[in-house]
């Protein structure tokens, strides 16, 4: 599970893991992960899905500087919930269209079966 | 023009030190920092700020606005001295900065951030339906808030002074953003972000909310603010929020890896133990209490890495040195910080 290897293919079976922590408060609520089940989605969100984990790949993994920041993790879970990939990044350094779908998670029909805190 | 003295944000020997640490979790953060520090520093050039203001005692304030971008600083809106926009966030932002400004210099005669007379630079309207607040390393971020759960983010003066003060502390200990330390960093920017709206307001002890980011939420969420620094872990209990996770006591510390090790977690412990001094000591909050802990902010001895025990050790010197070793002041301190269990 390596970042560096770019972001692996999604196929239907693929779970995208997105979380978000950190920001000038830590809530629990917010902080939990969030699902988009790639069965539920068309293949035109996943085409863009795709291209957003590669665009966040691309960018990899770097620390900001400054306080309060917020972090996205991201993570691929295959079809039996192994995790196969993983990122955490600066959210502000990545497309705004992740945070659409982080919005859009909370609602079905992406996050059915949201798992608790850790 | 001049340029912004821009620093790491942890030096290279105190990573590899770190890196050297047997604790994995700070380990591999610490890489992960030496790496990434690189090409932060390879940017730093092109960050420039505004001139400062060459006389002590006034600020120079900017505030831009991103236009529900996310590029900064955005477009200039108003300048010191300039008029009110009409913009609320623009012109909380710019109140705000004075404010922070004034009780800076006012209290502690420190010419802004820096002591050098830096500009106060802040960006509002910052990205879409954004619900966050922060230092970017040189200037202040403001979202307009959701909506659904969260205002814009400028209606909290304490938050505004809460930013400012990351940069304060970036030009002093400049205490590494992670465990202790970084609680440390979180709980001196929540002491001065309220010692601001308390330094504004003329409240003393007793009148102050001891809140941090009242107003922020909207009516939908269930809560008062984003932190308490009474009761630490009382601020909110909502089903989408979930619950304040903020001990007031070391035997509640948390262990965590989330939010870089608990920064704005475990950060309710110093906090509580400087309201305890303050209400102690009663009076204006910045005379005693606040200029014990801005003593030690500024102390050459604050290590980057310090840990709570270390912090609250100097704040006992420092109010020995400055209010007496036998006086009420360090007595007052000494006992804040047992009631929290840091010292004993
Ligand atoms: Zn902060």
């Amino acid at each position: 599970m390596n970042a560096d290897d770019g972001a692996p293919r999604l196929t239907r079976a693929s779970v995208l893991r997105l979380s978000r922590e950190g920001g000038v408060a830590h809530m629990p609520g917010l902080a939990r992960p969030r699902r988009i089940r790639c069965d539920r989605c068309s293949e035109a969100q996943r085409a863009e899905l795709q291209a957003l984990l590669d665009e966040a790949a691309r960018y990899g993994e770097r620390q900001v500087p400054g306080a309060d920041r917020r972090l996205l993790h991201l993570g691929v879970e295959d079809g039996s919930e192994t995790p196969v990939w993983s990122l955490t990044v600066a959210e502000d350094s990545v497309s705004d269209s992740l945070l659409r779908w982080w919005r859009l998670a909370l609602s079905e029909p992406f996050s059915a079966d949201e798992s608790g805190p850790a | 023009m001049r340029t912004m003295p821009i620093r790491p944000f942890l030096p290279p020997y105190l990573l590899e030190r770190i890196a050297g640490s047997r604790n994995a979790r700070q380990r591999d953060r610490a890489y992960r920092t030496l790496h990434d520090d690189q090409g932060f520093r390879a940017r730093a050039g092109a960050a420039e700020l505004p001139e400062g203001s060459a006389r002590r005692g006034e600020p120079v304030r900017h505030v831009h606005s991103a236009g529900h971008t996310r590029e900064l600083p955005g477009e200039r809106v108003r300048s010191e001295g300039e008029e009110a926009s009409g913009d609320p966030a623009v012109d909380e932002a710019y109140q705000g900065l004075g404010a922070t400004y004034a009780l800076y210099w006012e209290a502690f005669q420190r010419h802004s951030l820096d002591d050098r007379g830096m500009a106060l630079l802040a960006t509002v309207h910052y990205g879409e339906d954004y619900e966050n607040a922060f230092w970017d390393g040189r200037q202040m971020v403001f979202g307009d808030g959701d909506g659904e759960l969260f205002n814009r983010f400028t209606i909290a003066l304490d938050i505004i002074a809460h930013e400012l003060t990351h940069g304060v502390i970036q030009h002093e200990a400049a205490l590494v953003y992670a465990d202790q330390a970084g609680a440390l960093n979180e709980s001196l920017a929540d002491v001065f972000g309220s010692l601001v709206k308390q330094h504004r307001l003329g409240q003393d002890v007793e009148s102050a909310d001891w809140l941090i980011g009242a107003g922020l939420f909207t009516d939908r969420v269930e809560g008062q603010a984003l932190r308490s620094m009474a009761a630490p872990g009382t601020a909110y209990d909502d089903p989408l929020l979930g619950r304040d996770p903020q001990p007031g006591h070391m035997r509640d510390f948390v262990e965590t890896q989330d939010d870089n090790g608990g920064v704005h977690i475990n950060s309710g412990i110093p906090n509580r133990a400087f309201h305890h001094a303050a209400m102690a000591l009663g009076g204006h909050a910045w005379e005693e209490a606040g200029q014990v802990w801005y003593d030690t902010l500024v102390d050459e001895r604050l290590a980057r890495n310090s840990d709570f025990v270390a912090f609250a050790e100097l704040t006992l010197d420092n109010a020995g040195r400055r209010f007496g070793t036998d006086g009420e002041v360090r007595r007052a301190v000494h006992e804040a910080w047992r009631a929290v269990g840091v010292l004993s």
